[in-house]
């Protein structure tokens, strides 16, 4: 018999400081990635050593220490596997890339940390070719050690913009211009107060300091209008912070407006009968590497007070959690656009809104024409709004925003109208699917036992 | 066919044991990785398994480029290049 295991969802730094605690406790756990390494986005490992891009010194014991932490029997690393929802019956479904096949596996306790996704301002041509996010960029930066070629725009608002720049100018492909709806390094006293957390300003200032040396344009208070193609290459039409609008051919451009949760379609309340759920780290809330893994600690710990009836000391974990709510908060404050962006209905119809089904704002605004409008869940129906492989990620908030701009008379559109809650949460092949139904039937029987 | 290099529309592209599919294809200049299941075209987006922009067909099967290694030998096409 297949004992219920205690199941860590996503070896970022949340999950593997989850795992770790759990060990210290004395508990085992099976730690599922859909990579090879663990890391997560943040710790991307580099294909080969030699091309490793430089981390901070802060970012590097990080890593080195959440490493050491599952370095124990008691921590069983699960790769190349994706983490596909908890069924009706409780079991957690991860599918095993290498092996094609779904396991159905038993689980007392599940800790998910899916980490973040990026927050994409839709604009025509974002879904060309050529276009990625900031953080898909940044990845796979980090992955082959090599800047991408070509001429590279990045657009769009945030700290990881930031990053991003100073990261490709090391690399030696820094981008022709970086545009930014904030204006941080106009706001010193805001800035001031991240002295009381030296080791995220002394990544910021590294990161500021080699974007403004190298001159590169950095263009503040102005936004991507649209892009378009430009023969082989793109084109982006830029509203700089005087009004003007500016055009400017690359061959790359990563957008990027910011980061959430990753939990769209994740099992969020505990049913009967089923594993005790608890999220850990950015999928919780998204406040960065450092509180993830003061989260992920937690985390552990409340999963091995429920399981084994010890109460463990939270204080300390919390007031870390604390500190670096204060300082994301400094940093939004830091990075609040000094331009008002244009509504999503002043986009031209012919938007992209969701890119999986190529569905439009001008469909969206036909599918709204309806004396009494439509419910979140007609327009995904009726409209293919979040129906495609990404279940909404990407499009589920901007269709929902754009709803309640298009029909201010209806009931305010929610995004999780439009994604619902299900599983699988990322497609699957029939077939690894049909591997799973001879586990589903003996562990039914056994668990009844 | 060459060591470290998969097939892509006839094409060998080089690659360092370890890589993805999208970050080899990349790093060849291929930047649209050819249509979908739905016609649309693909391309590396979100690196992260995410968006699913990325899918392409390796041994018949639909993957993302971005989460699944290159190999010597593969063939990859595009995830709708079959059916269409």
């Amino acid at each position: 018999m297949t004992d219920a295991r205690i199941i860590v969802i996503g070896a970022g730094p949340a999950g593997l400081a989850a795992a770790a605690e759990l060990a210290r406790a004395g508990l085992e756990c099976v730690l599922v990635d859909q990579r090879a390494t663990v890391g997560g986005a943040i710790h991307r490992q580099p294909a080969h050593p030699s091309r490793a891009i430089p981390m901070s010194r802060v970012a590097h014991r990080r890593f080195e220490s959440l490493v050491q932490g599952i370095a124990t029997p008691r921590v069983q690393f699960r790769g190349l596997s994706h983490f596909l929802g908890v069924d009706g019956d409780g079991f957690a479904l991860i599918e095993d890339r290498t092996g094609g096949r779904v396991e159905k596996l038993a689980a007392k306790a599940i800790i998910l940390a899916t980490g973040a996704v990026e927050k994409i301002r839709p604009v025509q041509g974002w879904e060309l070719p050529g276009v990625s996010t900031a953080g898909g960029m940044q990845v796979m930066l980090k992955e082959t050690g090599i800047a991408p070629q070509g001429r590279i725009l990045l657009a769009g608002n945030g700290p990881l913009l930031v990053a991003l720049a100073a990261q490709l100018i090391r690399a030696g492909n820094p981008p022709l211009a970086l545009v930014e709806a904030a204006n941080p390094i106009a706001k010193p006293l805001a800035a001031l107060g991240l002295l009381r957390h030296p080791g995220l300003l002394a990544e910021a200032a590294g990161f500021t300091f080699d974007v403004l040396r190298s001159g590169l344009p950095w263009m503040r208070g102005a936004y991507l209008v649209r892009i378009e193609k430009a023969g082989s290459a793109l084109a982006a039409v830029i509203r700089q912070a005087d009004g003007q609008e500016t055009r400017i051919e690359v061959d790359r451009i990563a957008v990027h407006d910011g980061i959430r949760e990753n939990r769209i379609g994740l099992p969020q309340t505990n049913m009967q009968g089923a594993p005790i759920i608890v999220h850990a780290g950015d999928c919780r809330q998204t406040l960065g590497a450092p509180a993830a893994v003061a989260d992920g600690a937690r985390a552990g710990r409340q999963v091995a007070a429920l399981l084994n009836g010890q109460t463990l000391d939270m204080a300390n974990l919390e007031r870390q959690l604390a500190r670096q709510m204060a300082a994301q908060k400094r940093l939004a404050r830091i990075f609040s656009p000094v331009v008002s962006l244009p509504p999503l209905k002043d986009l031209p119809d012919e938007t992209v809104i969701c890119r999986c089904e190529g569905s439009t704002v001008g469909s969206l605004k036909a599918l709204l024409s309806v004396k009494d409008g439509l419910s979140g869940r007609e327009v995904k129906h009726n409209g293919r709004f979040a129906m495609g492989n990404c279940q909404g990620r990407f499009c589920a908030a901007n269709t929902a925003a754009l709803m309640t701009e298009l029909r201010p008379d209806m009931p305010e559109a929610k995004e999780a109208d439009l994604t619902g809650r299900r599983w699988p949460i990322r497609p699957v092949s029939i077939a690894a699917l049909l591997s799973a139904a001879p586990a589903e039937q003996t562990n039914d029987h056994e668990v009844r036992l | 066919m060459s060591a470290n290099t998969f097939l892509w529309h006839g094409r060998e592209i080089p690659f360092v044991a370890g890589e993805s599919i999208a970050a080899a294809l990349t790093a060849a200049g291929i930047l649209t990785f050819g249509p979908d299941m739905s016609g649309r075209e693909t391309r590396y987006f979100c690196g992260i398994g995410a968006c699913q922009n990325c899918l392409v067909r390796v041994d018949g099967g639909v993957v993302e480029a971005c989460l699944t290694a290159a190999h010597t030998g593969l063939v990859v096409t595009p995830a709708g290049g079959q059916h269409d």
